[in-house]
């Protein structure tokens, strides 16, 4: 397990949300998966730039063709405009982390790449094309594994990452996981987001709030089960900004997760070998965005009493737990089989 | 901490050979595969030279020893025959000898007893080299085929049914072969996934298959493509048509068809409004020749149709597919209100 000195070794989790990166020089950072360009010339005057990444790309997005180019996890297929803003998007997580200086040194530049756990192959291969060229050498992994690698829990244990496009599902039991192993459901943070907004839809039909809005209270206040105070925001009402009581639709919305993930995470379970499920119940780890939910960890753990019980740990750092394993798979490849994995 | 070390390498290796071999397009687990024929090709050397050098040792011992008593042994011969539990006898061929007054049983008729659908055969269609229809984009059939079957057996299994899959894998199987796994699995249903390819690619629609003559030129047309590396000769395929068009079992394959035909259209034509019902029809399909079960080829969606194959690179459209699979069998194995509505675990044979 060693490699090269002078390259450098990258982990990235490409999110439908947010997309991460690591890399061995010690480089972290993170941005929104937005990508958009300015619909006429007045708006490229305004921005004053051809292309705009991330939280910029949001808070102009009245200005720009926006795109988040990653659909439940994995590059929307058919479109080249999603294509390029992927690559734009990959280009933009690199130039942060100073990879063109790396490769213009003469150095090697070596990724891993984290994807839902049930990514078909042309999906990977849309991936691959879409990173042609931006690295040295490309490995495309499922990203609960990578969350699991990066965190060596390699055996008898269970990882649940539920990001905002998938819930993605990873067995490890000391060997690379089979189909059987792995399940992705579409339920996620993006899912969450929906309900929220049919059921604000539903209940308060004078609320006129875009999607962005609704994912922004969801990322700062979701919870499960009793809330700690009345969750109330100001929305504008005909013009004048009103304050709602949106804890019901809140709690709703996020409990609807509950039943879909305890579900699969208890078939995967059960589909065990009978002597190493008590092990693996005791032993899994929530990671992804959505894993935030308060509250959420301890409800699935309330599903587990009746199959005896179990403990669900949340990983420390969501956010970076699936580039950080992205980063340690980089490293652990052996310098020869990356030769073979040239983009 | 070594053995963390070593599982770590382990699945270093496996990821990267699985990169490896969606870059050169290889079937998934191809390189496993010749890695362990290699040490198995090794071992079965080592294993000969020693079984070789024990052989020799032993007759060396017992020519000394006996001195001709095993030649006699050897030359004696004879019938041997072995006593059943009820008293009959199995000859070497494993043929049953009756005792003298009793007469072999006649076969009952499939209607005198309501018989339970307890265990299905899933076909995902094409695999390895056969990769079906394909995309420009790259979706291909046999990919989206095994997809949708896991997700079926996933859902059997989950409701207590029996499951057996003619492959899990990306492989090449013989059209003939798949029949032979589900017969030796004692199947008793026969599903075999394909995803369409028609001509004019603004049509969208399913149909289910079943066995059955077709003057219809685009039937015989489609039959022929899947029935490609059936396996078997012009002979074979005549004679074995000729014993199934008149079987019971066809009508019981159409009701069958009925049912995940009706299925498939009601669940799918909730997330496609445009979706057409190309119904229920008979074909004279390879695949559902050789198996002695209810059989059906299920034309799940249409990669031809660019709308289509977008829906189709989606989990969640593929898990709805599965689902209404699901019902279609679970419609055909018991009325609604008797039918299992799951809590148990099934099982793979």
């Amino acid at each position: 397990m060693s490699n090269a000195e002078g390259d450098l070794y990258i982990g990235i989790d490409l999110g439908t949300s947010r997309s991460a990166i690591a890399t061995s020089n010690g480089q972290r950072h993170v941005v929104e998966s937005y990508v958009g360009w300015p619909l006429d010339m007045v708006a490229r005057k305004v921005v004053k730039r051809d292309v705009l990444i991330g939280r910029e790309a949001l808070d102009n997005r009245m200005m720009l063709d926006l795109h988040r180019p990653l659909e439940r996890g994995l590059l929307k297929e058919g479109s080249e405009k999603d294509q390029a803003a992927v690559r734009q998007l990959m280009s933009h997580l690199l130039d942060l982390a100073a990879v063109r200086e790396v490769r213009d040194g003469g150095a090697k530049v070596r990724a891993v790449v984290g994807v839902p756990a049930e990514a078909l192959r042309v999906n990977k291969e849309h991936l691959r094309e879409a990173l042609q060229g931006l690295v040295d050498g490309l490995i495309i992994v499922s990203e609960p594994f990578a969350v699991a690698y990066g965190l060596e829990t390699l055996l008898h244990a269970l990882v649940i990452d539920v990001g905002a496009g998938t819930t993605d599902f990873c067995m490890m039991n000391g060997h690379y996981p089979t189909d059987e192993d792995q399940r992705t459901l579409p339920n996620a943070g993006d899912w969450v987001d929906e309900q929220l907004a049919t059921l604000l839809a539903e209940r308060k039909a004078e609320v006129n709030v875009s999607i962005h809005t609704v994912r922004q209270w969801k990322e700062q206040w979701s919870f499960v089960g009793e809330a700690e105070k009345p969750l109330k925001v100001t929305v504008p009402v005909s013009g004048k900004p009103t304050e709602i009581d949106v804890t019901d639709e809140m709690r709703q919305a996020c409990e609807g997760l509950i039943a879909p993930v305890a579900e699969t995470m208890v078939a995967l379970i059960a589909a065990a070998e009978t002597e190493y499920q008590e092990k693996i119940r005791q032993n899994i780890i929530l990671a992804g965005g959505s894993s935030a939910i308060r509250g959420f960890a301890q409800r699935l753990e309330q599903e587990l009493a009746e199959y005896g019980g179990g403990r669900i740990k949340v990983v420390d750092d969501p956010v970076f737990a699936g580039c950080d394993g992205g980063l340690a798979l980089a490293t652990d490849a052996p310098g020869a089989d990356w030769e073979k994995l040239t983009t | 901490m070594r053995q963390n070390d070593r599982i770590k390498r382990s699945l270093v290796r496996e990821l990267v050979e699985e990169n490896i071999e969606a870059i050169e397009r290889r079937p998934r687990g191809s390189l496993r595969r010749r890695r362990r024929h290699q040490r198995i090709r090794w071992g079965w050397w080592l294993l000969s030279g020693a079984a070789g050098m024990a052989v020799g040792a032993l007759l060396f011992f017992l020519v000394l020893d006996s001195g001709g008593r095993l030649y006699r042994q050897w030359a004696g011969g004879g019938q041997v025959q072995t006593a059943a539990d009820d008293g009959s006898v199995l000859d070497t061929l494993g043929e049953v000898v009756l005792p003298a007054g009793f007469t072999r049983p006649e076969p009952l008729e499939p209607t005198v007893i309501p018989l339970a659908v307890r265990h299905i055969a899933i076909d995902p269609g094409h695999g390895g080299e056969e990769e079906g229809t394909i995309t420009g984009t790259g979706l291909m059939e046999k990919e989206l085929t095994l997809d949708i079957a896991k997700r079926l057996r996933r859902l059997l299994l989950a409701s207590s049914f029996t499951v057996t899959m003619t492959r899990s894998r990306d492989e090449d199987v013989q059209l003939k072969d798949r029949a032979r796994v589900a017969n030796a699995a004692r199947a008793d249903l026969f599903i075999s996934i394909h995803v369409n390819w028609i001509p004019n690619r603004q049509v969208r629609g399913v149909e289910t298959y079943y066995l059955g003559p077709t003057n219809d030129p685009h039937l015989n047309e489609l039959a022929a493509l899947e029935n490609r590396d059936s396996g078997y000769s012009l002979a074979d395929y005549r004679r074995l048509l000729d014993s199934i068009y008149a079987d019971a079992r066809s009508a019981e394959s159409q009701r069958l068809a009925g049912a995940v035909q009706r299925s498939l259209f009601s669940s799918l034509r909730r997330t496609t409004p445009e979706l057409s019902n190309r119904g229920v029809k008979c074909a004279p399909f390879v695949v559902l020749v050789a198996t002695e079960m209810p059989a059906i080829l299920a034309e799940v969606s249409c990669l031809s149709n660019e709308h289509e194959a977008r829906l189709l690179a989606s989990p969640a459209y593929r898990q709805q597919i599965a689902r209404a699979l699901f019902e279609g069998i679970r419609n055909y194995s018991a009325p609604p209100e008797t039918a299992n509505r799951g809590g148990g675990k099934g099982k793979e044979s």
